[in-house]
């Protein structure tokens, strides 16, 4: 490279550098105004101005959230939940990924070009069936409730058979070689030689399931099976919107996906273009 | 230890019939090799014979026992993989624990197996490693060692040098002739490296386009193939092909090639009319006077220890010619050829060696 040359990289590099830096201002202001304003009285929430940092730093919504609402039971259906989903999810989908890849039997076609499809339709279109079906089986307001209909993820499963897939056969044959049955197979060498699809995945469905809202609001009419997201909701009173206070629910609420994030920043990217891979 | 027998076997992929109706016995304790071009059926054989492929007609005996119904990992048979499969998130030791495992084997028996196979491949060290802190030539060892620890009746190897660098092929194929000596269990192994069969095999099982051209041992498949193909496939370089004439003179058999002259043929071979004389480059002699023939040089080859001379006889038939290291032979020269015929084979127009032949 010539030192011209160096220079323009140079300058092409930093201007990319500041437009990204100042997407990445755009995107975290509101989460920054959020959690500023959940730390302001409530009459300083509502002053017709910008102010980026509070006069009176307060925690009473905090305080407020954690003692007046059912704030610890809403955590503990969110997680019981989440980890629920998270951990069906995954293992169904192994199973399904595995069969779909690895095992010969009849119809192993038609089955995959079912769940391909079934891909395209949104769990939106499906809601009235599941609240209809769930209902009809006494499971409103339960976990179970909450739990089931979240478990369809085709795009697990394709991603599981895709990684199978990419197996050489010749492991799957020294296993065979090996004595190892279907299970041992599975779980002793496909299981672990995917084990970063497995962790990449099990973050997302978590966060998905965490954060999900239209069906756990559905499942759960009364306050003690709402998850956090739904739980939220509940705070507004007659008196009209606390706005600080219903943000730093939110905010508490967002605490464990945003933990998750960061603790797993690698997995998480590496989930998202993986599921991206499949839906673009 | 254990004899391998197939027979009348076959094998369809969908419709295409593959292996069609083979046989062939592999004593207990021989080296066998399979040589053969790509897409020979070497591969699918063996792999029939360890359970991999299904067998559709005809029946597997191993160690007298019938197995083309059972179980691969049933069979009693070890195989190393060409890319030797190792599972990579298990260390060497548990890798080579996984299949004693699974047949729930007591744990004192399989730490006394592994300590023996570490001992014979004197891989002590390498045990808890994983795969892929390991060089391609310790892993193939690992490999070997995963199907040492079964102490099976037989191993299969398919192909397994063809990942390793030259320098490491030839160390490896002498170890492994020693284990099979140390070991003396029967051994399949496959490839198409004439080299490896010639070195290592005590019979080798020339196969072509999925059916066997002939099954001896080293020096039989070279010194007297059964086919045109056996002959020309083992040797290098390749053997030469003269079309001649063979016609019966006062009790001598004479060979009239297509440049008119002739050559005295030992009286006792089979084989009269037009036919093939195959004759191997080390018994075609280069002289400046007095040769059987004369033939115009194109190139000459100087590998140092020997030297490869191509030559095309006046009716273009082309002869390779092998002499001594230090060949004055220029590209270009008129040259005298002389033919030693005295381990020359002729072939039909059917491929068949003629005393083959003559004697079926
Ligand atoms: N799974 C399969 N489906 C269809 N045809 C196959 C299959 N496996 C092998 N064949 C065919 O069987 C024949 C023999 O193949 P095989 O793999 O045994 O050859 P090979 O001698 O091992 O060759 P190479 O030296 O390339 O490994 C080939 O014609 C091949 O196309
Ligand atoms: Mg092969």
């Amino acid at each position: 490279m010539t030192p011209q040359t160096a220079r323009r990289a140079n300058l092409a590099g930093g201007a990319i550098t500041i437009l990204t830096v100042v997407c990445a201002v755009i995107w975290a202001f509101p989460l920054y105004w959020g959690i500023v304003s959940s730390l302001k009285p409530e009459d300083e929430v509502v002053r017709p101005y910008i102010e980026l940092w509070p006069d009176t730093l307060t925690f009473e919504h905090y305080v407020h959230a954690l003692t007046a609402t059912q704030i610890g039971r809403w955590y503990l259906n969110s997680i019981v939940t989440a980890v629920g989903t998270t951990v069906l999810t995954i293992l169904t989908s192994i199973f399904c990924g595995y069969a779909l890849s690895q095992l010969r039997f009849p119809l192993r076609r038609p089955l995959y070009w079912l769940i391909l499809a079934s891909f395209m339709v949104p769990t939106q279109v499906l809601i009235i069936n599941h609240f209809v079906l769930v209902a009809n089986m006494g499971l409103l307001n339960t976990w179970a409730g909450i739990i089931l209909p979240q478990l369809i993820h085709p795009v697990i499963i394709i991603i599981y058979k895709q990684f199978f897939d990419q197996v050489p056969k010749e492991f799957r044959e020294a296993a065979v070689m090996d004595n190892a049955s279907e299970w041992r197979i599975l779980f002793k060498v496909f299981v672990p030689m995917n084990w970063g699809v497995t962790t990449a995945l099990s973050i997302v469905v978590f966060i998905w399931s965490w954060n999900a809202f239209l069906w756990p609001f559905l499942a759960a009419t009364k306050t003690e099976w709402m998850t956090i997201t739904v739980g939220i909701t509940q705070v507004n009173d007659a008196f009209g919107i606390y706005y600080a206070r219903e943000l730093s629910l939110a905010v508490l609420a967002g605490l464990p996906v945003a933990l998750a994030y960061l603790l797993f920043q690698r997995q998480v990217t590496r989930a998202i273009t993986l599921s991206a891979g499949i839906k673009g | 230890m254990a004899d391998i027998v197939l027979d009348h076997v076959s094998k369809s992929f969908g419709k295409v019939r593959v292996i069609d109706d083979l046989s062939l016995t592999v004593q207990s304790g021989e080296f066998i090799v399979f040589l053969g071009p790509s897409g020979s059926g070497k591969s699918t054989l063996l792999r029939m014979i360890a359970g991999l492929e299904t067998i559709d007609r005809g029946r597997l005996l191993i160690g007298g026992r019938e197995c083309q119904t059972v179980a691969p990992g049933q069979r009693n048979v070890a195989m190393v993989f060409q890319n030797y499969a190792l599972y990579p998130h298990m260390t060497v030791r548990e890798n080579m624990v996984f299949g004693l495992r699974n047949i729930g084997m007591a744990s004192d028996e399989i730490r006394r197996r592994v300590e023996e196979a570490a001992r014979i491949l004197e891989m002590d060290q390498l045990l808890d490693r994983r795969p892929s802190q390991l060089s391609g030539g310790q892993r193939q060892r690992v490999a070997i060692g995963r199907a040492i620890v079964k102490e099976p009746a037989a191993f299969l190897f398919d192909e397994p040098l063809s990942n390793l660098d030259a320098a490491l092929r030839v160390r490896t194929r002498v170890e492994l002739a020693e284990l099979h000596h140390r070991i003396g269990t029967t051994m399949i192994y496959v490839t198409h490296d004439q080299t490896e069969a010639m070195t290592m095999a005590d019979r080798i099982v020339v196969l072509n386009d999925c059916r066997i051209e002939q099954v001896g041992t080293p020096m039989e498949v070279y010194t007297a193939p059964a086919s045109r193909f056996v002959a020309g496939f083992i040797g290098s370089p390749a053997m030469n092909f003269l079309p001649v004439e063979v016609i019966n003179s006062d009790g001598q058999a004479l060979a009239t090639l297509d440049d008119g002259s002739t050559i005295g043929l030992p009286p006792d071979i089979a084989g009269r009319g037009r036919l093939d004389l195959g004759v191997r480059p080390e018994n075609v002699g280069i002289v400046g006077e007095g040769g059987m023939t004369t033939g115009k040089v194109k190139v000459v080859e100087h590998l140092g220890d020997r030297t490869i001379v191509y030559v095309v006889l006046g009716d273009g038939t082309p002869v390779t010619a092998q002499t001594g290291g230090h060949s004055q032979v220029r590209a270009g020269e008129v040259v005298g050829l002389t033919f030693d015929v005295e381990g020359a084979r002729l072939f039909g127009t059917d491929g068949l060696a003629q005393d083959q032949a003559a004697a079926i």
